[in-house]
């Protein structure tokens, strides 16, 4: 009986050691096999075989960032090509980072190549990345919330800290665009002036430097650069048809900016107009016939009406945008 | 105030009449100049016909403070002033972190009418001080556009600044701050620059510099003028418009202008430190290059040359852009600051600067706060614009420049706004002067050989009235004919009482609320009073300790200071992040986190703004995201955002509201014992919600006073001894003798007893339990 009791024991005893040996085998296997994927791809493609055996299976101390996407063009799906962007960023970042371990790593499953672990994890939308942490299962935090953070790599790697601990400086390659654009301009504009070096006189011409100042002064005037750095809508729809002018004075459609940069306009083309009537500023007015002056007074009570007209029409506008505001002009 | 908008026009009535002598344009000017000032005045006098003349905001609470500490401790010790109410337990060294043109003038000021026997209170002197200033910011517009176009346009422009809504935000009375004077220092020092540039005097330019200094003295904003008149000189430069007049005023102006700004202890060595100020010293030193080889050209005025000066100017232009690069990368100039470089990259502040990007008036333009700041003249500077730059000279490119510059800047910055404001009334008084002038003018027809000298002086249309003596009779028909006449005149001054009306009421309705006392009205229009800010300020100073220090957020600050004459944690001198980070982690931690920190930090009382009894949407609550963004920035590990949003990613304070969002401090503090608001009671006037954590006690604090309409709410901090200790009813609290333990005992006993069970079944049970498992 005891010595059945000890052969027991001993039987276990050695097959628990064995089962340690070839689990700690596994998972060096296993975190060498990852390494090596990771020093040829920062991002490792799943299958459902892979994402089984690498980030289902217990024996395991590594986290596992894993985006589930959807790359083929059939998909038509526009966002994954950005967050796969962000997140190449990301991995990138992590790999060529002083940081860098085995405890952390990067893989990716797309759609057509593993649509069964779609549905073993009942995902229906993508993208999705998810945190599969190196004990446990995943919380409902360990997806990422693409629509509270945004998808940008900041956003990523602040999730991927929360998460896992692992802080990623992000590293964006550096970008040229901007750089070879500005580049591209300022030769086109050297070689235009180069081509037109015996007849600079348009540059001298003040009637375009006036228009382009003017321009510019609208542009601003009318709040391009709120819809530049809040994006709003162009216009926005209901159900009683579009809405053009937004109720509040807080903030303004893409739409409404146009249409005030136009009666801003109107205003000071009638004005222009009214003081090039009465003889400008030089008076360089040779000849005034009787025709002349009727021309003129025409020329005046057109820019008058302009004036008068749309300036009305931007106080209604500006009315209705301003609660309580009791003053208005011709128009209510 | 429609006084002196017709006033202007009227102007040139009667030239027409009175023959235009030069005493009686004087008189006019002059006339028009006072009226204005005084409009202007009369139309920042709401917020004290109103209140009482009472210091507004925030940050005038501070600048008021100091005045008061310079008038009473003399000039030198406010320099030295280390201020250890503020930032405890750092402190803040007052007089190197403060632009001192402010307190100097009110002192100044202060002085001078008590040489005289005037005996006027600091404070008057401060809450008048920046109306006074509005009317010496009309004179000074009105010889900057003097200078830039005529004296009829001056006052027109003089007297839409003294009334614009964009202007007088800033400078209504009791809002003391830096802005007030700022404003005519930038447009007194750009005058003086044209001056300069246009009679290429040193004189001038001392003065230009000197006017600068007292801008550097005054406000931030001076980077402005030290890089709008650097790019002046560059694209004079790049115009073909090198001379010796604005070689002369430029390097005056920047080498006395640069020593001086170096004497503000505040600003010390940036000016060659730092990239904002880089743009000045690259213009000086290509200005000396192409300065030598115009020398050089000027001794052989033949043969290649020309090429040389244009290579050579161009090398230079390299050279500069190249050495300033290297220096900043070298890490000998600083590179760009966060706020400054906002400007340029519209998401950066967004990104990385919260405390920058929290503030609402960092906040982009919309079309209609443009339009509610400048009304008309917003529809009326393009024109000006035009003219000017059409007809180009030397100082027209500047206000070209300081136009497109301010244009932008406004856009991006609500609070830039205010240095658009004045370009935009130059212009737009040169627009209107030169239509009603035109419109005007034409009545002289009849009599047009009387007047010439006088009006080639005033007005650079002389050449028309010549022209007319020979053609007069065609003259009178060709014209615009007297119909199209008087209805342009009639329409244009429907417009201008437009504009003054327009600019009364929003001064009169937005620009005018002191903030620290709030009115509501009835729907009788009966005026309550909400006073309790002071209220609460004057439970602090009365009835805390002198040394008390209180917790709250870094808005209060200055009013603590100023106010309560209590030490506090943050102000709205925001120069230590993380301190306000730690303010921030404490109020949206749970209680007993938060106590810790406040232990850390010697945290006496916790002051908390609540609305939500009266619907003041200001308050704490609604800021408090952004105190949990700015602790997550320093604190990322303890405090995430996500966990104050529901689920749906909604901020809300109702029972649907995230756990941790209804157990952090700021929460309890807000809502504790809170049963006001009306029906249901408790309720939210602010967010219309009912409270989703209510009933709860508080552990760590307690509540020590709520002002009348539980807008300030006032909680002390209990010491470690009070919350540890379990509390006796009143009846057991009596000494117990020898006697009566000797007759009591087994009664006293047995209670004790039954108690200590329960305490000790409460706090330890797995103690219990394991004593148990091992008696069984």
């Amino acid at each position: 009986m005891n010595f059945k009791a000890l052969l027991c024991l001993f039987v276990l005893l050695t097959f628990y050691q064995g089962e340690a040996q070839t689990r700690a085998k596994g998972l060096d296997e296993k975190l060498q096999q990852l390494t090596d994927m990771t020093a040829k791809k920062s991002i490792i493609p799943l299958n459902l075989n892979k994402f089984k055996e690498y980030v289902k299976s217990p024996p395991r101390d590594y986290s596992f960032i894993v985006m589930f996407t959807a790359m083929a063009p059939a998909r038509r799906c526009a966002i994954c090509q950005h967050v796969y962007d962000e997140y190449m960023i990301v991995a990138n970042s992590f790999r060529f980072s002083q940081a860098y371990n085995n405890k952390l790593f990067f893989g990716m499953v797309d759609f057509d190549e593993g649509s069964d672990v779609f549905q073993m994890l009942r995902l229906n939308t993508a993208p999705v990345i998810m945190h599969f942490p190196a004990k446990g299962k995943p919380k409902p935090a360990d997806s990422m919330d693409f629509e509270r953070a945004g998808i940008h790599a900041e956003a990523i790697a602040k999730w991927i800290q929360d998460r896992t601990d692992v802080q990623i400086r992000v590293f964006r390659p550096p970008n040229y665009s901007g750089a070879v654009a500005f580049t591209m301009l300022f030769i086109l504009v050297a070689g235009f002036l180069y081509l037109r070096r015996n007849n600079l006189e348009f540059l001298y011409n003040k009637q375009m430097w006036a228009v382009c100042a003017v321009f510019f002064c609208f542009a601003m005037v009318s709040g391009q650069m709120w819809n530049q750095i809040r994006g709003p809508p162009f216009f926005h729809r209901t159900k009683n048809g579009p809405v053009y002018i937004n109720g509040g004075s807080h903030g303004q459609f893409v739409l409404e900016s146009y249409i005030v940069a136009i009666l801003n306009g109107a205003v000071v083309v009638g004005m222009i107009l009214m003081i090039e009537a009465a003889g400008g500023v030089k008076n360089s007015d040779p000849a005034r016939t009787q025709a002349e002056g009727k021309r003129r007074r025409f020329q005046s009570v057109v820019g008058l009406v302009l004036v008068c007209v749309f300036f009305s029409l931007l106080l209604s506008v500006f009315r209705a945008k301003t609660q309580g505001y009791p003053y208005s002009f011709l128009f209510k | 105030m429609p006084a002196t908008a017709v006033a202007t026009p009227g102007n040139g009535h009667n030239k027409g009449i009175f023959h235009n002598t030069t005493g009686f344009s004087t008189l006019i000017t002059v006339t028009v100049l006072s009226l204005a000032w005084l409009a202007g005045f009369a139309s920042r006098l709401f917020a004290v016909i109103r209140f009482e003349s009472i210091i507004h905001e925030f940050d005038p609470w501070f600048n008021y403070r100091s005045t008061a500490y310079m008038v009473q401790h003399g000039f030198y010790n406010f320099l030295n002033w280390f201020d250890e109410r503020a930032w405890y337990p750092l402190g803040r060294i007052v007089g190197g972190t403060v632009y001192p043109g402010l307190m100097l003038t009110s002192g100044t000021i202060h002085w001078i009418l008590h040489a005289l026997n005037i005996p006027i209170h600091i404070r008057d002197i401060c809450v008048f001080l920046a109306p006074v200033f509005s009317g010496l910011t009309a004179i000074a517009t009105y010889l900057l556009t003097s200078e830039l176009w005529s004296r009829g346009a001056g006052l027109f422009a003089a007297c839409f600044i003294a009334i614009v809504p964009g202007y007088s935000s800033r400078s209504v009375a009791g809002s003391y701050d830096n802005e007030g004077i700022a404003i005519f220092a930038l447009q007194f020092t750009y005058y003086l620059w044209l001056k300069s540039v246009k009679s290429g005097s040193v004189f001038w330019s001392i003065c230009t510099a000197l006017s600068y200094f007292y801008m550097v003295s005054a406000w931030g904003g001076y980077v402005f003028i030290i890089n709008l008149i650097p790019l002046h000189v560059f694209v004079l430069l790049i115009m073909g418009r090198f001379s010796q007049r604005l070689f002369v005023s430029y390097t005056v102006f920047y080498i006395v202008g640069l020593l001086l700004s170096m004497q503000i202890p505040f600003v010390g060595f940036q000016p060659i430190r730092t990239s904002e100020h880089m743009a000045a010293s690259g213009v000086f030193a290509l200005l000396m290059a192409i300065g030598a080889l115009k020398y050089l050209h000027s001794l052989n005025p033949k043969g290649q040359w020309k090429q040389l000066l244009i290579v050579g100017g161009l090398l230079a232009a390299a050279a500069v852009f190249i050495a300033v690069v290297l220096l900043t990368y070298m890490g000998v100039i600083a590179p760009w600051s966060g706020r400054f470089y906002s400007l340029w990259d519209t998401a950066y502040a967004k990104i990385h600067i919260p405390i920058i990007a929290s503030v609402s008036e960092h906040q982009p333009t919309t079309w209609s706060s443009f339009f509610f700041d400048l009304h008309v003249l917003v529809c009326t500077f393009p024109v000006g614009l035009w003219y000017c730059i059409k007809n180009v000279n030397d100082e027209r490119v500047f206000v070209a420049l300081y136009a497109l510059s301010a244009v932008y800047f406004a856009g991006v910055m609500v609070r830039l706004m205010l240095t658009l404001t004045p370009v935009v009334c130059v212009l737009s008084g040169i627009a209107f002067s030169i239509l009603l002038d035109l419109v005007l003018r034409e009545d002289e027809i009849p009599a047009p050989s009387v007047e010439t000298e006088e009006s080639k002086n005033l007005y650079d249309k002389a050449g028309k009235v010549k022209k007319r003596t020979h053609e007069a009779a065609p003259a009178a028909d060709a014209g615009l004919g007297m119909n199209v006449r008087s209805g342009t005149l009639i329409a244009f001054m429907i417009l201008l009482m437009l504009f003054s009306v327009h600019c009364t009421w929003a001064t009169s309705n937005a620009y005018s609320s002191p903030s620290i006392v709030l009115a509501s009205y009835g729907n009788d229009g009966s005026r309550r009073i909400l006073d309790d800010f002071r209220e609460a300020y004057g439970w602090l100073s009365q009835n805390t300790a002198d040394d008390a220090r209180i917790m709250s957020w870094w808005d209060y600050g200055y009013q603590i200071a100023g106010m309560g004459n209590r030490t506090t944690l943050v102000d709205n001198n925001t120069w230590n992040n993380s301190h306000i980070a730690l303010v921030g982690k404490a109020m949206a931690s749970n209680e007993s986190a938060a106590y810790e920190i406040m232990t850390m930090l010697d945290v006496d009382y916790v002051l908390v703004i609540f609305g939500g009894a009266i619907g003041y949407s200001g308050d704490d609550i609604n800021k408090f995201i952004w105190m949990v963004r700015i602790a997550e920035g320093e604190h990322p590990k303890d405090i995430h955002e996500a966990d104050y949003f529901t689920e749906r990613g909604e901020y809300r304070v109702d029972s649907e509201a995230s756990k941790t969002m209804l157990n952090c401090l700021m929460y309890k503090l807000s809502y504790y014992r809170y049963d006001s608001g009306g029906s249901p009671p408790g309720y939210d006037r602010t967010r219309g919600a009912l409270p989703g954590n209510r009933g709860f006690k508080l552990t760590y604090l307690e509540e020590a006073y709520t002002t009348e309409h539980w807008l300030v709410r006032i909680y002390r901090v209990k010491k470690p001894d009070e919350f540890n200790r379990p509390r006796l009813p009143l009846a057991k609290r009596s000494i117990s003798t020898a006697s009566t333990m000797s007759k009591k005992l087994p009664v006293e006993n047995g209670q004790v007893t039954s108690k200590r069970r329960k305490g000790l079944l409460k706090n330890k049970p797995t103690v219990v339990k394991g004593k148990k498992v091992r008696l069984e």
